[in-house]
């Protein structure tokens, strides 16, 4: 990669040879597009209404990018954050406080759980990442199954904070007002991106980058590459427990079935973020570009008046789409630094 | 020093009889444990007509299998289409059928012709464009299943297999089901095509060393984009038997199949890596899988015990046969 980086001495083409300037250019186009159907995108209820509904996918955006980053991938994710969501509302009940706290406290030991069982499988135990997630996505699928056969569950009134400060009933005004400019949805994003910043900055982080670009390379000069993928899948199901807590104080409701379609979103959205599948390349931040983009697209698709029966179908033409021309791009970006190279 | 002679003494006509059929010999054991626990724990569990009933649902899971293992074996691929494929092929002949067996043979030309076109796109991504097929067939099942969906919402699901149909997979002869000659006509073919034909060299040859392969004249990408596309079209041909067998149109009725095809051949033992064709093994496999439904279904412990079993399974048989032997 640094090669590219030398070879282009004009500024302009340094620009665009760098994996971000993609997506970020893709960014700007979609959000000139919808603005423009949408006259009132920007409005501030508008663009609150928009952060939530974006907000569970950019949250499992960043978690499958730091998978991705360290050389695995989880298939997992989708039904990993269901489970997370029925146990915490079978847990909780409406009138009782004091369950949200007991719900929380189970939540984080199935997060930790869930991240262990997924890093072993692929770090200690050396499954390929996509077949070993494959299987414990059905694992996870039905341990929720059987703590949430049929859609339901409740939640605690302050366990609403994560989606709204407003909703909570004794909530202190000024918080209240400050919900009411910055939503939820934005804190939680804000916190994952601080909790990547500072890993990214420990030998942890470095590491993981290391294990993703060549995991031989990495085990030979002495790093642990079993311990930086089992780190990796813990940080992942944080941000999923974080989306989940996000859909527990949204929906007030658990079904088992909430994270299907999420999982390939999500892989895709870091796909055409610029985070490459076979790892040691990318950040959470793009991953949150790449989010916003499949978001877009599924706006423009409501806004353009498709019946509702359209969505899956076109969501996977995207998808496939983006995910070739991430492809296409980097090999022709790659021939072309190999060609300035002579 | 001391192991190998061990290793050397070993050949003896059992032991090597062991080694080579160890991973079937397994699946056929597992087989047996869950009779056994199951009739324990019932006390009805084992009779004839159980087990002959559990080969007609593993029947459907062996098929998928079918798919799924042409399409490892030629390069460690996954196909997560299939299922889909069956249903999209199950909701457009429902109608052409309707109930008539003059109607027969379109429904098959749309059953094959789905399945390539669908396999076709899978096998241009992934071995030309080189993307991970996994990512790309999940996506051609959104596809699928978005067809699937504006379909039923523009026309509603109707229409009936035709009786020759339902003759061949719903129905028995005395207490044996007539679906489980097409499984066993589909083994021998399958059998013979991959250990006895040019063909099955070929696919076998691409999966274990695609370098050496190619160095000997066989075009690899093209023979990996024809197992996808065959896998398609064998898809589509078993969505033709599943409307046979439950005699309506469901919006997903395949898709319930994907895991357990998957799951079938790495129970049956084959390397996912590819390069192998055991086809008896993925049906042993898919036998445990069905085996295991019904000990769950005995239980009482439904869908949620159903796919937990399934992921605990599949998991422990990747721990068993699956780890790489790297250091790393």
């Amino acid at each position: 990669m640094n090669i590219r980086a030398n070879i282009k001495t004009n500024g302009f083409g340094k620009l665009f040879s760098r994996q971000e300037s993609a997506p970020i250019v893709i960014f700007i186009a979609m959000i000139i597009i919808v603005a423009s159907i949408q006259s009132n995108f920007f409005t501030p209820s508008s663009l609150k209404n928009s952060l939530n509904s974006f907000a569970p996918l950019i949250l499992m955006a960043m978690g499958q990018a730091i998978v991705l980053v360290s050389g695995g991938l989880d298939l997992s994710s989708g039904t990993s954050m269901a489970l997370m969501l029925c146990v915490l509302t079978r847990i909780m009940k409406k009138d009782d406080p004091v369950t949200g706290v007991w719900a929380l406290l189970v939540a984080l030991g199935v997060m930790l759980g869930i991240g262990l069982l997924n890093g072993a499988a692929v770090g200690y135990l050396k499954l390929p990442p996509i077949i070993a997630t494959f299987a414990t996505s059905y694992i996870w699928f039905g341990i929720a199954l059987f703590v949430t056969p049929t859609p339901g569950g409740e939640s605690v009134n302050w366990m609403r904070a994560f989606f709204d400060f407003n909703a909570v009933n004794n909530m202190p005004d000024w918080l209240k007002a400050f919900g009411a400019v910055v939503p939820t949805s934005v804190l939680l994003i804000l916190a994952g991106c601080v909790v990547w910043y500072i890993v990214s900055r420990t030998k942890t982080g470095r590491y993981m980058y290391a294990v993703g670009s060549n995991r031989v390379t990495a085990y030979q000069s002495g790093i642990k590459t079993a311990k930086i993928q089992t780190t990796a899948y813990i940080l992942n199901s944080f941000f999923l427990l974080l989306c989940a807590l996000f859909f527990t104080a949204q929906n007030q409701a658990g079904s088992a079935r909430i994270g299907d379609p999420l999982t390939l979103q999500c892989i895709a959205a870091a796909v055409v973020g610029g985070i490459a599948l076979n790892g040691g390349r990318g950040n959470v931040f793009l991953a949150i570009i790449g989010a916003v983009i499949m978001s877009l697209v599924g706006k423009i698709i409501f806004f353009a008046n498709m019946p509702d029966a359209y969505q899956t179908l076109v969501s996977g033409v995207i998808i496939i789409i983006a995910i070739a021309s991430s492809a296409v791009y980097s090999t022709l970006n790659e021939r072309a630094a190999l060609r300035g190279g002579k | 020093m001391e192991k190998n002679i061990m290793v050397l003494n070993k050949t003896g006509p059992i032991s090597s009889f062991y080694q080579r059929y160890r991973k079937m010999i397994i699946a056929v054991v597992l087989i047996a444990l869950i009779y056994i626990v199951g009739h324990i724990a019932t006390g009805s569990f084992l009779s004839i007509a159980n087990v002959l009933l559990t080969l007609k649902f593993a029947t459907f899971i062996a098929l998928f299998g079918l798919c799924q293992m042409l399409v490892i074996c030629s390069g460690g691929d996954i196909d997560l289409s299939v299922g889909y494929v069956a249903t999209l092929v199950v909701i457009l002949t429902a109608n052409v059928m309707d109930g008539h067996n003059e109607t027969l043979w379109i429904a098959i030309l749309i059953a094959i012709g789905i399945g390539c076109v669908v396999g076709l796109g899978n096998g241009l991504l992934t071995a030309y464009v080189k993307l991970p097929s996994l990512v790309v067939t999940m996506a051609m099942a959104n596809i699928v299943q978005g067809v699937v969906n504006v379909y039923s919402a523009g026309s509603g699901l109707s229409g009936q297999p035709s009786p020759v149909l339902q003759q061949l997979s719903a129905k028995m002869t005395g207490i044996f089901p007539n679906i489980v000659w097409v499984l066993i006509a589909a083994a021998v073919v399958v059998m013979l095509i991959m250990y006895r034909t040019k063909i099955g060299v070929k696919l076998m040859g691409v999966g274990s060393n695609p370098v050496a392969a190619f160095l000997s004249g066989v075009n690899v990408k093209r023979v990996r984009t024809i197992a996808f596309v065959v896998s398609g079209a064998i898809a589509g041909l078993v969505g033709l038997l599943l409307i046979g067998n439950s005699g309506m149109a469901f919006k997903d009725m395949g898709s319930m199949y994907v895991m357990p095809s998957i799951a079938a051949v790495v129970i049956g033992g084959l390397s996912l890596n590819g390069g192998e064709g055991n086809y008896i093994g993925v049906i042993l496999g898919a036998v445990v899988l069905q085996a295991l439904t019904n000990l769950f279904v005995a239980f009482g412990w439904g869908d949620a015990g159903k796919w937990l079993g399934y992921g605990i399974i599949l998991l422990l048989m990747l721990i068993a046969y699956v780890r790489e032997k790297t250091n790393r």
